[in-house]
């Protein structure tokens, strides 16, 4: 039975993961080599919590509840007693391996670990691990306390029960997993390609301009918003990096191709609305 | 004076657009395509022809999935209407401009974004061809209001905007369902919870009807002949049997 989780990194994506699993009544270990890290997350998940509440969302008691439950640890050796490991370190393949590397030195004996990752292999990330089975993928989505998904990814010796007692814990959180294969893009990030791609080759074809093309797909196809208007808020260069992380996973697989058009905008340094230009102008 | 129209085409689209000009006021003649209309009903009030008259404010060809059934019927539709009657015509397979080309008055033919369930939406798109005249345009605004939709006129391309993404759309997750990535409602709400798409692109694909997807697909294929355009085999095997389904039930 899981009651303490461990959480490796303290950004953005591993703290709203400690907030969800402390609201969700679990120990949290969250762990991080910077205390400056460490500190900001602490700050960042009390006020959450304090916004929540005003909101209503949750009981101030509750709030006092789980934000006593998250204990910050700079040592790697602290999630010892977890019984549930999310990695959420940043996003470079040899970094994940080494702390899986050292994970597996340090947890118990069918400790599952877990990594958040969005478009590395499950398979490599868990590769210098004596217990390849017991390593998945957990998907998150930003932001970790809004979005319901969570896509549970089984590598090439993810056991049954391992995708089970991920799954399990996903639903304990309040989330709706997906399960799938260790395979470029996974499903949202594979299957979202095309939404961008077409869009950008109709804008790059001249069949219509970007605020044509955003009208049109909500207000025919019903979508919240339109391509342009999501590239800019995720940010160009991420959507870029993405694009380009699935076409070279897939051995350049034409359907996957990115388009000139955003490697223009990326070096034009129009990355959306983070720098307040992008297929829109954010300027005041 | 009540608004005339003409509709010939393929199910569901012919019904759908029956069904909402019968709605907003029109007097609505169709005739479904043989292919692809076993067992399937014109709406109530909708006269049933066998060709269409002349006397028509608007026709409305919605074939996608058949070359030469839509020429036969645009013929037609040439021939029996007074050459100033607008034809609104799919052009999410076949581009309007070259559908111009196979009728006596081509200045009359203005592509139409149709694809089923599309219509259910508050846009309609239309493209002009290279030989659309001035009042066409005019008229397919006017009838889209009609309608109690918008319009936007984009330019005459295979499968224009929104069919063309949302079938590449569609064509993605009927190739990760064909390689395990996951199970079809898996698919599906990922798509949902995780990017909010307003329906999974393969309940899309249920609704739509494989074979139009396909259609559109296919036909991308073809207009740019890149390997980029490929159909799905899932959804070319989705589309056969939607296809051996619609003809024998």
């Amino acid at each position: 039975m899981i009651k303490t989780v461990g959480i490796i990194g303290a950004g953005t994506m591993g703290s709203g993961i400690a907030q969800v699993a402390a609201l969700a009544r679990f120990e949290v270990v969250l762990h991080d080599v910077s205390a400056e890290a460490l500190k900001k997350a602490m700050d960042r998940i009390k006020s959450d919590f304090r916004r929540s509440v005003e909101r209503q969302k949750i009981t101030a008691t509750e709030a006092t509840e789980a934000l006593a439950a998250i204990h910050p640890r700079k040592d790697l050796h602290d999630l010892g007693d977890s019984d549930f490991i999310v990695e959420a370190a940043i996003e470079d393949l040899e970094v994940k391996r080494k702390i899986f590397k050292d994970l597996d030195q340090i947890v118990g004996p069918g400790v599952v670990l877990a990594t958040n990752t969005s478009s590395l292999s499950i398979t490599a990330v868990g590769s210098l691990t004596n217990t390849p089975e017991c390593v998945v993928g957990m998907h998150f989505f930003n932001p970790a306390p809004v979005m319901k998904l969570v896509e549970v990814v089984r590598g090439k010796h993810t056991s049954d029960g391992t995708a089970k007692e991920t799954c399990d814990l996903a639903v304990t959180m309040g989330k709706t997993p997906v399960v799938c294969k260790d395979t470029p893009g996974f499903i949202v990030n594979r299957v979202a390609r095309p939404f961008y791609g077409e869009a950008l080759r109709l804008l790059g074809e001249g069949v219509a301009p970007v605020e044509q093309i955003d009208r049109i797909v909500k207000a025919e196809g019903g979508f919240r918003m339109g391509p342009f208007e999501l590239m800019d808020l995720i940010g160009i260069d991420v959507n870029y990096a993405v694009t380009k992380s699935v076409y070279d996973q897939f051995f350049h697989e034409p359907r996957f191709r990115p388009h000139p058009i955003q490697r223009q905008m990326v070096e034009s340094g129009m990355l959306g609305r983070k720098t307040k230009k992008g297929f829109y102008s954010y300027e005041e | 004076m009540k608004k005339r129209i003409c509709i010939l085409g393929d199910s569901p689209l012919v019904e759908e657009f029956a069904a909402l000009c019968l709605n907003k006021g029109y007097t609505v003649q169709a005739r479904l395509n043989a292919s692809g209309a076993v067992g399937v009903r014109l709406p109530k009030g909708v006269k049933k022809i066998l060709r269409p008259t002349k006397a028509n404010d608007f026709a409305l060809e919605l074939t996608n999935i058949e070359r030469e059934r839509k020429k036969k019927n645009l013929i037609e539709l040439d021939k029996a209407l007074p050459s100033k009657t607008p034809i609104f015509s799919s052009s999410v397979t076949f581009r309007g401009g070259e559908q111009a080309t196979w009728i006596s008055h081509p200045d009359r033919l203005m592509g139409l974004g149709a694809l089923p369930t599309l219509i259910e939406g508050s846009l309609v798109e239309f493209a002009p061809t290279q030989f659309s005249d001035v009042s066409v345009r005019d008229a397919a605004g006017r009838f889209a209001q009609s309608l109690g939709k918008e319009s936007e006129f984009v330019q005459d391309s295979v499968g224009l905007v929104m069919p063309r993404i949302l079938c590449m759309l569609v064509n993605e997750a009927c190739f990760a369902m064909g390689e395990g990535v996951a199970v079809p409602r898996d698919i599906d709400t990922a798509m949902k919870l995780g990017t909010n798409y307003p329906h999974g692109p393969l309940e899309w694909a249920a609704r739509i009807g494989p074979r139009h997807v396909a259609a559109v697909v296919s036909a991308l294929h073809i207009g740019f002949g890149e390997e980029r355009y490929r159909v799905a085999p899932m959804l070319q095997n989705a589309a056969l049997v939607n296809a051996f389904r619609e003809n024998r039930v």
